[in-house]
């Protein structure tokens, strides 16, 4: 076998080429949909708490310390309130009234709460997403932590000094246990990695990666199955073309073009979104490891597909769990351990993962450097796995 | 005599309990215009692609040019071009264009790349179509340009599957007439086709069926295969004599030309006498009959439906 011809390479990378010049189509997707998708993905995380659910407010205690509550309650921005009148019996039907929650003020509450038996408040909430209700419950909950709290200073205050004076009898330790145990007990966070706290410095890598896997796969899956679907690529077999230089030809224009899109991603973040790019050339390496592996993946697909359809089909069901379980927007710590196996096998896994430990931790080689080898060495199987199959595509 | 350009040495092969293609051993000299004639599924097509690299041989070789054409398939492949069945060039591309990718491909240097494509040009008479996109050419022109593409690295020997199928009978002809050039600069050509005119065209003709060759010889020694001489008679009407005949006991079979009949028959002189004593249907009325020379036609039908007795068994 002798040595790759850049100018027999440089023929297919040309021809290549024209074929997504000539597709006016793709052309016009690989143009217009990365920076849409971009400025949409962008949005839609760009803000992850809940915020303005509608919700149903039903008092059934007209006083004016409810009223109070009330008031802490409507201030809540997570809730988007919907007041209804007390005789209203239909208050779970959340349903019927459009809303995901419904806060009930029994009657007699607030005398309940001045005579030492608190009732608790109704609140309905639907369960069907699990991040809303907890979320819900929990900003309710906070609510009634500040009336609470207002309700006790506002106590404390109209105190008899008699309780004062009995008070400086007791021994000095109950004392300043008691003085702690009024205070409320803070935590003293310090965010690190992400000082502004915004969702989309975490998400840019997972939109990177979402668009690239998805256009470099499905784009590269259907190079050789088209050749095989026209017949070319018999023609192309009896030439003088060997199966490397076939393959390193097809990926180079494809290859190009991501790198370009890859610019046009990163600029548009900066430039709309202000997120900001540490050490360059290193992102720039980790990115062209993932290209590769990821066209490797394309052509792989493509030398078993026997015709496009059969490519496209293929590369989404390869993509369909990447996206849920790469991690590029979630977490992987949400998922339990057996299925976080099944994540290290998506190379976006390992691209979300080091260009965040580099872009947001600042972090040294040795922490990214396992991730960069896995992906080296899916690039290397995939190609290799590539060539060995146009091998057998020739018997 | 010179080294053959091809040399099959029992090549088979099968696809799972179909045997595609059984035994087969000739030699092809250079210069020679090879038909290889057979119906579909006789292992044409097959045959070509072993002999191009696209397919592994089971068993025996198969040599161009002294490469083996599986181990050394890619030194073999600059001495051949190949123009498959279906059009097979790239459609969005336009002439030009595939002209230079074949070429860049098949390690035409740069230097004489231009000088090459425009002597092709002028050979395929595509001068003026070379920016049109090859998927809008018409059938013919296709034709030419995969042609003039096949001969980009400028082989000694040519491979053309079913060039001109489906093609009008002025691009039949001009696709020969460069056939018959290029066999003139000493380009050995091996072609497959159904048409039996095109087959007398060949200097020398092969006949597959069932993977087998049934024989292989120059279009004249063929027809001289004939034993008999061959009966045409003007009889009307035309269809009904046409099937009463064939299921004759005597008669292995008839076929219609230009309005005649002729008859495959093991002895048809005493078939003839026979029915000039008595013709046994009143209703078919014996217009007329001749002895003719065979063409390749009739020479194909006997052997592709095994008339052993009308053939003379011993050449080829």
């Amino acid at each position: 076998m002798k040595w790759p011809s850049l100018g027999a390479i440089a023929s297919v990378a040309y021809k290549e080429f024209l074929h997504i010049y000539r597709d006016r189509r793709v052309l016009l997707l690989l143009l217009i949909l990365p920076p849409i998708f971009t400025l949409l993905f962008g949005h839609a995380f760009e803000a992850s708490e809940v915020t303005a659910v509608g919700s149903l407010l039903v008092n059934r205690d007209n006083t004016p310390l409810t009223q109070q509550f009330i008031d802490i309650v409507s201030k809540n921005k997570t809730f988007q309130w919907w007041k209804e009148s007390p005789d209203i019996k239909s208050e779970s039907d959340l349903l019927g009234h459009g809303v995901q929650a419904a806060l009930v003020v029994p009657a007699g509450w607030s005398d309940s709460l001045t005579n030492g038996d608190p009732k608790p408040l109704l609140l309905y909430l639907d369960g069907s997403d699990t991040n809303t209700a907890t979320a819900l419950e929990g900003s309710i909950q906070q609510s009634l932590g500040d009336f609470q709290l207002k309700e006790r200073d506002s106590m404390i205050e109209t105190l008899p000094e008699e309780v004062f004076e009995l008070g400086k009898k007791l021994p000095v330790q109950v004392r300043k246990q008691f003085v702690s145990m009024m205070t409320l007990w803070t935590v003293d966070g310090k965010i690190l990695y992400n000082p502004k706290s915004r969702f989309i410095d975490y998400v840019v890598p997972g939109i990177i990666g979402l668009i690239l896997q998805l256009l470099t796969v499905t784009l590269m899956a259907c190079t050789i199955a088209r050749e095989r679907e026209s017949g070319t690529l018999y023609q192309l077999m009896v030439t003088s073309l060997q199966r490397g230089e076939i393959v390193i030809g097809k990926i180079l224009p494809y290859l190009t073009v991501s790198i370009c899109l890859v610019v046009v991603i990163m600029a548009l973040s900066w430039w709309h979104f202000k997120v900001g790019f540490y050490q360059p050339p290193v992102l720039a390496l980790i990115c062209l490891l993932f290209l590769l592996c990821s066209l490797g993946l394309g052509l792989l697909i493509s030398t078993f597909s026997r015709t496009q359809t059969q490519a496209i089909q293929f590369s989404v069901f390869f993509l369909l769990p990447v996206f849920v379980l790469s991690g590029a927007f979630a977490p992987l710590e949400q998922l339990p351990q057996a299925i976080r196996y099944v994540s290290e096998l998506f190379p976006l896994t390992h691209f979300c993962r080091a260009f965040r430990l580099v872009n947001m931790y600042h972090a040294g080689p040795r922490f990214y450097i396992v991730d960069l080898v896995v992906l080296l060495a899916g690039a290397l199987i995939t190609f290799i796995g590539a060539a060995f199959l146009l091998k057998r595509i020739e018997q | 005599m010179t080294e053959p350009v091809i040399v099959l040495n029992h090549l088979s092969k099968s696809f799972g309990a179909v045997n595609a293609v059984q035994d087969l051993s000739f030699t092809i000299a250079p210069g020679t215009i090879f038909g290889f004639l057979g119906a579909n599924g006789a292992g044409k097509t097959t045959t070509m692609r072993m002999l191009c690299g696209l397919v592994n041989p089971a068993s025996g070789k198969a040599a161009i040019a002294s490469y083996d054409v599986w181990k050394d398939r890619h030194l073999a492949r600059t001495k051949f071009g190949y123009v498959a069945q279906r059009f097979s060039l790239y459609r969005d591309l336009t002439v030009l264009e595939n002209f230079r990718f074949f070429g860049g491909a098949c390690r035409v240097p740069g230097t004489q790349l231009e000088e090459r494509i425009g002597r092709l040009l002028g050979l395929t008479d595509l001068e003026k179509e070379r920016d049109t996109a090859a998927g809008s050419l018409s059938g013919g022109t296709r034709q030419l340009l995969a042609l003039g593409c096949a001969l980009v690295h400028d082989p000694p020997l040519l491979f053309l599957d079913e060039p001109t199928s489906g093609l009008d009978p002025v691009h039949r002809q001009q696709i020969w007439n460069l056939l018959y050039d290029l066999s003139h600069q000493g380009k050995t050509i091996f072609v497959t086709t159904h048409y039996m005119d095109e087959a007398e065209r060949c200097t020398e003709v092969g006949f597959i069926e069932s993977g087998r060759l049934l024989a292989k010889a120059s279009p004249r020694s063929l027809k001289s295969t004939f034993r008999a001489r061959l009966l045409e008679i003007d009889i009307e009407p035309l269809m009904p004599a046409l099937v009463r005949l064939r299921n004759l006991p005597d008669v292995l079979g008839v076929s219609l030309r230009s309005g005649s009949l002729r008859i495959y028959a093991p002895d048809p002189e005493k078939l003839m006498a026979n029915w000039r004593k008595s013709w046994p249907f009143p209703d078919l009325h014996l217009l007329g009959e001749r002895w003719v020379e065979p063409d390749m036609e009739d020479v194909f039908t006997a052997y592709s439906q095994g008339y052993d007795s009308v053939l003379k068994r011993s050449t080829s």
